[in-house]
């Protein structure tokens, strides 16, 4: 080996960019996917299509009205925000709690390799585990083609911004399933419903906007006409995953 | 241009401060850095590792500041002092994922040569979960030498491992440092860092006590004064007797059975405290030093 003379630093040496964004990105797969979490999601998503499946036997509504209301109530605000909660805020939040995220940060990699590979792990496994069985239930209850569409459409653009922006929250804050689940049940719960401002600081008033567009059903927070219900959760996970990488760049490491 | 160089480095974290006013460099070598828990060692070394950054300073490694060019952890191993590991990878897994993301391109031999170097077993399909303090603390050496690095940082790297380990790995960082490479070791133990090599920092309440060769500070420290309480049952004509002895630079009774002797030259009194105490017809119930913890040795440095 060459011995250290001082001054001769290999300014732009980086790690091969596609091999160590897989590697972390696989990584972060093996870490996130417990038993506890997956049997958890997997049981709400399986609640899901039960309840969508005993709407479409002997709901009182229209296949629309039915499928719209479980989506909505059930899916958009309860199982695709907690399932993104639970797996995004652990992508940085356990490797920073835990210490290992050292690992990570001490290599010749931009920081925005670490950011991408973390939150497209997260999102890898809230996609199947909240897409699947919503799309499922909607179809199970009674729900027409085209709202089975907007189900898994306003499922993934949702996925996409809340995992961006609880990737973020793991990352700055300890206790990140506590702040996030505030945020849930606490803005987008109770304040989004107060007023259309309001609603408009809130994901799940896009991700309703989105359905409530395909179905021509009402919803609370639909509040958004399109096309900034897509486009403006796209912006939020992309300035989330903006402050990912700042927060890698200035953060102190454990 | 030294390979380390810290200059006026102080770090705090609200109003408590870690490092204060912490000026060194070093060269190649084996360099240990030594203090108390607490003393600033580990918030030392994340600054040189750019995992944490000065609050006041600067800190040079190979010419770069490391907490803001990350191109410089190519040339740095570190060995953290956080137990913490990806617990469901095994051992050959960890070290290979460190050699991706250090960008080599047999990242997988490489990884395998590491875990011989520190005498683990590169096809043991156990979890890292699994393995004892011990093996944990050696897979963590490993990746931080798997690529080969210049400059090796390692906290308190010796935690868990047997004698034989120890002494495995402290030739190991000889090695290392007789190769050319500058290797940094923290240690709370007094003993442990004598056999890393000649150089050492000692850092004490964040700040630096003493630097230089081990041996010198050595015996810096041996000619301390020393506070030793000694029980017996004729304290008096105990006292009267080591001060005529001359191993005692003072005495003072501490209660109706023991008495506190000051002395320079502990070896000395050991040598006289039996003798003196069959000379006078005291009984010897206790010989206990006061003093002789690590803390009390290094707020003496810190006092000079």
């Amino acid at each position: 080996m060459t011995a250290p003379t001082g001054t001769d630093v290999d300014r732009g040496f980086r790690a091969p960019i596609g091999r160590s964004w897989l590697a972390i990105y696989r990584l972060q797969l093996r870490l996130l996917v417990t038993w506890g979490r997956l049997v958890t999601m997997l049981g709400l998503g399986a609640l899901a299509v039960i309840i969508g499946a005993a709407l479409g036997s002997g709901g009182r509504g229209t296949g629309t009205e039915n499928a719209t209301e479980l989506v909505a109530l059930y899916g958009l605000l309860l199982l695709l925000p907690v399932a993104s909660l639970v797996f995004a805020s652990s992508a940085l939040g356990d490797p920073r709690e835990d210490g290992t995220l050292v690992y990570l940060w001490m290599r010749p990699l931009p920081r925005w390799v670490t950011a991408l590979a973390s939150w497209a792990a997260a999102l890898t496994i809230t996609l199947p585990i909240t897409v699947v069985p919503l799309t499922l239930a909607a179809a199970l209850a009674g729900a027409p083609s085209d709202l089975v569409v907007a189900t898994a459409l306003a499922t993934g653009v949702g996925a996409v911004a809340y995992t961006a922006v609880f990737g973020a929250l793991g990352l700055r804050t300890r206790r990140s399933l506590l702040w996030g689940l505030l945020y849930l049940f606490i803005w987008e719960g109770f304040v989004a419903n107060a007023s259309d401002q309001a609603a408009q600081l809130a994901i799940l008033a896009y991700t309703q906007s989105l359905l409530s567009a395909a179905s021509g059903q009402p919803l609370d927070l639909a509040v958004v006409v399109a096309p900034w219900s897509w486009i403006v959760p796209l912006l939020v996970a992309a300035v989330a995953l903006v402050y990912t990488v700042h927060r890698l760049r200035v953060q102190e490491v454990p | 241009m030294s390979v380390i160089e810290l200059r006026s480095v102080s770090k705090w974290f609200g109003s408590v401060v870690a490092v204060s006013d912490v000026s060194f460099s070093i060269d190649r070598g084996v360099t240990a850095l030594l203090g108390p828990n607490g003393a600033g060692k580990s918030t030392v070394l994340r600054m040189l590792c750019g995992l944490t950054r000065p609050s006041d300073g600067s800190v040079r490694v190979l010419g770069g500041d490391p907490a803001t060019d990350p191109a410089l952890a190519r040339r740095i191993g570190i060995v953290p002092q956080q137990e913490g590991l990806f617990d469901k990878l095994t051992a050959v897994e960890f070290v290979t994922l460190a050699g991706t993301l250090q960008g080599l391109d047999d990242p997988g031999a490489a990884a395998r040569r590491a875990l011989e170097v520190v005498e683990l077993d590169h096809a043991d399909t156990r979890a890292v979960g699994g393995y004892s303090k011990g093996m944990r603390q050696r897979v963590k050496v490993a990746q931080a030498l798997v690529h080969d690095p210049d400059v090796v940082f390692l906290d308190e790297p010796l935690t868990g491992l047997d004698p034989r380990q120890r002494k495995h790995m402290i030739e190991l960082f000889g090695r290392l440092g007789d190769e050319g490479r500058c290797v940094l070791v923290s240690s709370h133990v007094l003993d442990e860092v004598e056999r890393f090599g000649s150089r050492i920092l000692v850092i004490v309440q964040g700040r630096l006590a003493a630097e230089g060769d081990f041996h010198a500070i050595r015996d810096l420290m041996d000619d301390r004064p020393h506070r030793i309480r000694v029980e017996t049952d004729r304290p008096r004509q105990l006292a009267a007797g080591l001060l005529a002895e001359g191993v005692a630079l003072g005495v003072r009774l501490d209660g109706p059975q023991a008495v506190l002797v000051d002395t320079v030259d502990a070896a000395a009194f050991r040598h006289a405290v039996g003798p003196v105490a069959v000379a006078t017809g005291a009984r010897l119930l206790a010989v206990a030093p006061l003093d002789d913890d690590l803390d009390s040795v290094f707020r003496y440095l810190v006092g000079r």
